[in-house]
C-alpha cells in the first residue's frame, strides 16, 4: 500500500473546512482527499440496528448526490455510514484518533482497506504510530466536522462524542441534523435534544438530500447514477413514463444499467444500486 | 358370403385403417358385431338394419356377423355405421363388391348419413393411400380441404350405394371450401396501457417463448393471453389437419380452421381432463386440444400442485402418451403455454393503491404451489398492472393484424436460422453470470428471448441492443 502523505494547512489539497479552525492542524492523508464536498455521518458506537440502516442509506444517499462521506470509522454508526458510502462505489473520508497507521477498532482494518483502495481517505492529524487514546477522539471530531459543509447525527446518547461534534459543527457554522427518535429511547435522547436546539430533523434520506443541496449547492451526480430512479424504487412499467422512451427503448435501457450494476431489480420494481 | 370394406378409426391423433368385414351365413337370422365396440358401435345393428330399410332394399334375414378389424383395437362412434350397411349389401350381393373406398358416417333410421367427427380422418386416410373416401355431404366440402383427399359427400345410404354402383372414380370428388375463419376474439388494440405486457406477449408470439403474466386482478392478464392466438401466424394445412385430427378424437369438430386452438382449462380440472384419458378409447386431454394453439393456464397458484406438475411432461416432449386399459395412446402436444397468477392469494401484494392483506408465509406458500421446474420454463414473466385512468388515455395502441405481421415475418426469420450471438452479446451474458445478474438458466433464456427480439428487430446477429432488451424484459414472480 502506499505511504500516508503529509498535508500542510495552506498547501494543495489541505482540506478547505479546516482552515476554520483556530489553529489548523497539518494532517496525515493516506489515499484521496479529493475536492467533493463533505458531509459527516456520525453516531454513537451502540446504536440499534434502525440506526445502522438509517446511517448506511444516509452514507449512500450522500455518495449518491456526488459528496464524500465523513467519519470516524468507529463501531455502530460510523462503520454504517463508510460502508452505505462504498456500496455506491462512493468516496469515503475516515477520519482516525491514532496515528494513521493505527486501524482502531482492529476488526475495521477490512473496511479501512476498502476505502483506500476504493478511492476514499484516511486522514489523521497524529503522526504514524501514535496508539488510539480515548482523549484523543472528541479532537479527531473537530476536524470532522470542520472537513464536513454538515453533520448529520443518526443517533446518539446525551454523552457521547457525536454530540461534541455536532456542537463543534455548529460553532464552525455547519448547519446540524439529527434524526428524530423516542423520547424514552437512551440513544434518540441525544438527537432529540439537538433537535429541540436548532438542529435539522431528518425525515428520510430523500429530505436530507434535499436539505443538504440547500446548504451545498444541488447534488452533482444524482441523475447520472440513479437515472431518475428516485430511492424507494419505481415499478418497471412506469420506466417510460419517466424516462420518455419507447417500451423498446426503456427495455433496452433497463437492461444495460442492470449490466452495469447501475440498478437492480426486487421483483417487478427497479431501485438504486 | 363375405365382403369388406374400410373404414377408419382416430387413435392418438393419428388415424387408423379399420376393416369391416362382413359374413352373411346361412342360420337363423342373427345380427353379430365384434372388434371391441363399445355400446354406440354396437347399437349400429339397429339403426343399420333400419336405415337399410328405409332405403327400399332388403337386409339379409340370415346370420350377419360384423368384425371390425383390427379386433384388438377398442372402437367407437357412430361413425362405422356407412362401412356396417354397405358391407352387409355387398356380402348379400344386393350391391356389387365396392372397390377400396374409405367410408364414414352415421346412419339416421330413415336412411339419411350424418357427419361423425371421424370425416376428417376419413380425408387423411383418403390424401395418404391414394384411394377416395366417402362421408356425410354436410362434412365433405370441408374436410375436402385436407390437401390431397379425394372426398365425395352423399347424404343418405341410397345415394352412397348409387356412388358405388357407378364407381366413386367416374365422379369428381367434392370441392373443397373451407367455412369462414371465426372471429378471434378481441382485437390487441382494445387492451389500453400495459405496454410492457404487450411488447412481452409480442416477444413470446414471436419466439413461442412460455409467459407468466402476474398480478393484481383486474389488469387484464386474461385478455392479454386471449389474444395472443390472434397474434401467432395461421396454421399451416398440414398442422390444421393435425390439430382437426386431435379435437376429432376428442369428439370436437373444429373442421380445418387455421385459427390457434385456444385452451383455457380451469383449476378444478383433473389430471385426466389435463392430460389425456378416457375409458376404453383414449380421450386427448387439454394440452392436446392446445396443440400448435395456446394452452392458457389462468390462476396457476390455484391448480393442486401435482396437476400442474404434469403439463412437464408434455412440454418438454410435445406429445404426451395415454395409456388405458387395452390401448396406449399418443397425442401431440406442443402448445403455448400462458400463465397467469396473482402476486398473493388476496391479490394486491405490490399494488400501486391497495394494500396487500396477507401475511408473509401466506404468501410465500402460495408461490410453493407453483414448482420450480414449472416455472423454468417460462421464458417470460411479465406484471400486468391494474389500469389507472391515465393508462387507458393515449393514442390506440398496435392492432392485432400489425402485430401478428411482425410476429409472422419474425418467425419466419427463426424458423430459418437462429440469430447467431455476436461477441459483444457473449460478453454480456458472460459478465452477467460473473457478476451473478442472472444464473446459468437465466443466461440460456436471455438468449433465447434476445434472438427472438433480434429477429423481430430484422437482424440476423444478436447485437448489444437485443441482449439489453431481453434482460430488461426478464422478471420474477
Amino acid at each position: 500500500m502506499n505511504e500516508p502523505d503529509l498535508v500542510t494547512p495552506g498547501s494543495d489539497g489541505y482540506p478547505v473546512g479546516l482552515h476554520d479552525l483556530e489553529v489548523p492542524p497539518p494532517i496525515w492523508v493516506l489515499g484521496v482527499l479529493g475536492p467533493a464536498p463533505g458531509v459527516a455521518v456520525v453516531g454513537t458506537r451502540r446504536c440499534t440496528r434502525y440506526g445502522l440502516d438509517l446511517a448506511a442509506s444516509f452514507g449512500a444517499a450522500i455518495s449518491r448526490a456526488g459528496w464524500s462521506t465523513v467519519s470516524g470509522l468507529a463501531r455502530g454508526v460510523d462503520t454504517a455510514a463508510h460502508r452505505g458510502c462504498l456500496r455506491l462505489s462512493g468516496h469515503a473520508v475516515a477520519v482516525l484518533g491514532s496515528g494513521i497507521d493505527h486501524c482502531y477498532p482492529r476488526e475495521n482494518k477490512p473496511l479501512y482497506d476498502r476505502i483506500v483502495a476504493d478511492g476514499g481517505a484516511i486522514v489523521s492529524e497524529y503522526p504514524p504510530g501514535t496508539p488510539p487514546d480515548r482523549w484523543r477522539f472528541p479532537a479527531r471530531n473537530r476536524l470532522i466536522a470542520a472537513m464536513s459543509a454538515a453533520v448529520v447525527v443518526v443517533e446518539a446518547a446525551v454523552t457521547g462524542g457525536a454530540l461534541i461534534t455536532a456542537r463543534l459543527g455548529a460553532e464552525l457554522g455547519r448547519p446540524v441534523f439529527a434524526v428524530p427518535g423516542d423520547v424514552d429511547r437512551e440513544m434518540s435522547e441525544g438527537c432529540n435534544r439537538l433537535i429541540r436546539d436548532g438542529a435539522h430533523p431528518v425525515l428520510g434520506s430523500a429530505d436530507l438530500i434535499e436539505e443538504l443541496s440547500l446548504v451545498i449547492g444541488p447534488p452533482a451526480r444524482v441523475t447520472d447514477t440513479a437515472h431518475g430512479i428516485p430511492a424507494e424504487g419505481v415499478a418497471v412499467s412506469e420506466l417510460p413514463e419517466l424516462w420518455s422512451l419507447t417500451v423498446t427503448e426503456t427495455l433496452v435501457k433497463l437492461g444495460r444499467l442492470e449490466l452495469e450494476g447501475k440498478v437492480r431489480r426486487l421483483g417487478d420494481f427497479v431501485l438504486p444500486p | 358370403m363375405y365382403a369388406a370394406t374400410t373404414s377408419v378409426a382416430l387413435v392418438g391423433g393419428d388415424v387408423r385403417g379399420v376393416e369391416v368385414q362382413v359374413h352373411v351365413g346361412r342360420q337363423a337370422e342373427q345380427f353379430k358385431l365384434s372388434g371391441l365396440p363399445d355400446t354406440a358401435v354396437r347399437e349400429a345393428k339397429d339403426r343399420v338394419r333400419a336405415a337399410v330399410a328405409s332405403s327400399g332394399i332388403t337386409f339379409p334375414n340370415r346370420t350377419v356377423t360384423v368384425n371390425l378389424a383390427p379386433a384388438h383395437l377398442p372402437k367407437s362412434g357412430t361413425d362405422f355405421d356407412l362401412a356396417i350397411a354397405i358391407g352387409v349389401l355387398a356380402a348379400s350381393r344386393e350391391i356389387p363388391l365396392p372397390g377400396r373406398v374409405v367410408m364414414v358416417g352415421e346412419l339416421a333410421l330413415d336412411g339419411s348419413v350424418r357427419s361423425g367427427s371421424s370425416s376428417i380422418g376419413a380425408a387423411v386416410l383418403s390424401a395418404r393411400s391414394g384411394i377416395s373416401c366417402v362421408v356425410a355431404r354436410s362434412a365433405a366440402t370441408e374436410v375436402a380441404a385436407v390437401p390431397g383427399s379425394r372426398v365425395h359427400g352423399v347424404s343418405s345410404l341410397t345415394e352412397a350405394v348409387a356412388l358405388l354402383r357407378e364407381g366413386v372414380d367416374q365422379r369428381p370428388p367434392a370441392g373443397a371450401e373451407r367455412g369462414p375463419e371465426p372471429e378471434p376474439p378481441g382485437d390487441l388494440a382494445e387492451v389500453r396501457g400495459q405496454p410492457m405486457a404487450r411488447r412481452a406477449i409480442e416477444v413470446a408470439a414471436a419466439g413461442g417463448h412460455h409467459v407468466l403474466l402476474h398480478g393484481p386482478p383486474g389488469g387484464g392478464k386474461t385478455m392479454l393471453a386471449r389474444r395472443l392466438p390472434g397474434i401467432l401466424p395461421p396454421l399451416r394445412d398440414e398442422e390444421a389437419v393435425e390439430v382437426a385430427l386431435v379435437h376429432a378424437a376428442a369428439g370436437l369438430n373444429r373442421g380445418l380452421s387455421r385459427s390457434r386452438p385456444f385452451r383455457a382449462p380451469h383449476h378444478t380440472a383433473s389430471r385426466a381432463a389435463l392430460v389425456g384419458g378416457g375409458s376404453g378409447v383414449a380421450v386427448p386431454g387439454e394440452v392436446s386440444l392446445a396443440h400448435r394453439g395456446v394452452l392458457f393456464v389462468d390462476e396457476m397458484a390455484e391448480f393442486p400442485r401435482s396437476n400442474l406438475d404434469t403439463l412437464r411432461q408434455p412440454l418438454e416432449d410435445g406429445l404426451v402418451t395415454v395409456a388405458r386399459r387395452g390401448i396406449t395412446a399418443t397425442f401431440p402436444s406442443s402448445f403455448h403455454l400462458v400463465g397467469a397468477t396473482n402476486p398473493c392469494p388476496c391479490g394486491y401484494l405490490g399494488d400501486r393503491r391497495k394494500p396487500c392483506e396477507c401475511r408473509p408465509a401466506v404468501v410465500a406458500r402460495y408461490r410453493q404451489r407453483v414448482s420450480g421446474p414449472l416455472l423454468d420454463r417460462f421464458d417470460l414473466v411479465v406484471k400486468v398492472d391494474r389500469l389507472e385512468a391515465s393508462d387507458v388515455a393515449g393514442p390506440e395502441p398496435d392492432s392485432t393484424r400489425e402485430v401478428r405481421e411482425r410476429v409472422v415475418a419474425a418467425r419466419s426469420a427463426l424458423d430459418e436460422e437462429t440469430p447467431a450471438l455476436s461477441g459483444q452479446a457473449e460478453g454480456q451474458l458472460a459478465a452477467a453470470l460473473e457478476s451473478s445478474l442472472l444464473t446459468a438458466r437465466g443466461v440460456d433464456r436471455v438468449a433465447r428471448v434476445a434472438a427472438t427480439v433480434c429477429a423481430l428487430d430484422g437482424g440476423s446477429v444478436v447485437a448489444e441492443e437485443h441482449v439489453a432488451e431481453a434482460i430488461g424484459l426478464r422478471g420474477e414472480w
